[in-house]
């Protein structure tokens, strides 16, 4: 039930910032749907228990594998559905923690979200290079599509 | 072939694209594209962050070369998307080069109405809310301080604010009135309202962008937008910290502690 409600949740969110980067009317469901992927992928995994550095991850990957696949089939670059799809993974709540811990003066708590974000960042970064590199060598001839 | 005005059509197109925050390697791929349709001997296309350069040159004509400084950046996918269309249609041949010129200054900036924009402000942390935990409560919540962003982002346009200090202000707006409203009604979660109303402004767009430019070796580029990102990021948590600071200052003990 709470998946299907952060799934649901993720589509509207993603919608509303795909009109929020003037994604063009076309792609404004398909850039959402990716955007609900990644959002569902995200709690399934932590609803399974992992971490929350592993589940964004496992989010990032199937946003990315998403987001190239749609660029392949619908001809767009791949940035349309990519922009969009990504902010569930982004770290906002990390951001806020680290602000918030710093305020409260309690800095044990403040250095382990910082590590944290930048953690969750650089999982984001490793998922969009393996997609980005797996494309890219499945598809060497429509390179330009991406 | 009208060269000069081939490089014309060609720097705008660069121009539009990096002002519309495409990666920096699409707007050079984009650029060569273009350039190639001449058939000289160079066709070189150089694109950084904040500026354009190119050249072509062949053996019976003079080196044609034009720098383009880019000063203002946003994102605006559909503007990418266009001219990606436009450019595929002209290295298939279907259209002529003053025609491309014409359908690139053609281009709008704007397909949404203000009223719409506004919307989605508020659909973005509202259907956050239920990803970090929230129930319905707090997805109301998170709806009406998503109310609150939108007419401080609707404010700080009109009155032509920088990046930077709206970040800052709607951050700030953001910690300030989701500090009463969980005040108020104490059975709201504070830290889910947060982090779902901060979600329009974190830097996603720079992260991304700045991963990809990187990938492919435009390090210049990548670092430079990691930086932006590095910059958006301090913004938030800049406002929200000055924000949970203020309501803490005027009503000490009560509400965050």
């Amino acid at each position: 039930m709470k998946l299907l409600l952060g799934i649901v949740g993720s589509f509207i969110a993603i919608l509303g910032f795909a009109v929020l980067v003037e994604t063009p009317k076309k792609y404004l469901i398909h850039a959402g749907s990716v955007g609900a992927i990644g959002g569902g992928m995200y709690l399934f995994c932590t609803q399974q228990g992992l971490d929350v550095v592993l589940s964004s991850f496992f989010s990032a990957l199937a946003i990315a594998f998403m987001s190239h696949t749609f660029a392949r089939i619908f001809k767009a670059p791949v940035t349309v559905f990519l922009i969009a799809g990504i902010l569930p993974t982004v770290p906002g709540a990390g951001m806020y923690r680290i602000v918030y811990y710093i305020i409260t003066n309690d800095r044990v708590q403040c250095a382990y979200y910082f590590m944290q974000t930048l953690e969750i960042a650089g999982m984001i970064a490793l998922a969009i290079f393996i997609m980005d590199s797996v494309f890219r060598l499945r598809f060497p001839l429509s390179r330009r599509n991406s | 072939m009208d060269y000069k005005l081939l490089m014309n059509v060609a720097v705008l197109a660069g121009e539009i694209m990096l002002r519309s925050g495409a990666e920096t390697y699409r707007v050079e791929d984009t650029m060569e594209h273009f350039l190639k349709t001449a058939q000289t001997q160079v066709a070189e296309a150089l694109v950084l962050m904040t500026g354009i350069a190119a050249t072509i040159d062949h053996p019976d004509m003079e080196t044609i070369t034009v720098i383009r400084r880019v000063h203002s950046r946003g994102t605006n996918m559909y503007r990418i998307v266009k001219v990606n269309e436009i450019s595929r249609k002209y290295c298939a041949g279907e259209l002529s080069l003053e025609q491309t010129y014409n359908e690139l200054k053609a281009i709008k900036g704007k397909q949404y109405s203000v009223c719409f924009y506004n919307l989605a402000t508020i659909c973005v942390p509202a259907g956050f809310a239920p990803l970090f935990g929230g129930g319905l409560k707090e997805i109301v919540a998170s709806a009406a301080i998503g109310c609150i962003l939108a007419l401080i982002l609707t404010i700080g346009k009109r009155l032509q604010i920088g990046g930077f200090i709206l970040n800052v202000f709607s951050a700030m707006g953001i910690a300030v009135s989701s500090l009463i409203l969980c005040s108020v009604l104490s059975e709201i979660h504070l830290e889910t309202v947060v982090i779902s109303a901060i979600m329009p402004l974190v830097p996603g767009v720079a992260i991304t962008n700045a991963i990809r430019d990187t990938l492919r070796g435009d390090y210049l580029s990548g670092g430079a937008r990691m930086l932006e990102a590095f910059v958006i990021a301090t913004a938030v948590a800049l406002g929200v910290g000055v924000g949970m600071a203020v309501v803490n200052f005027l009503a000490p003990g009560g509400i965050l502690l």
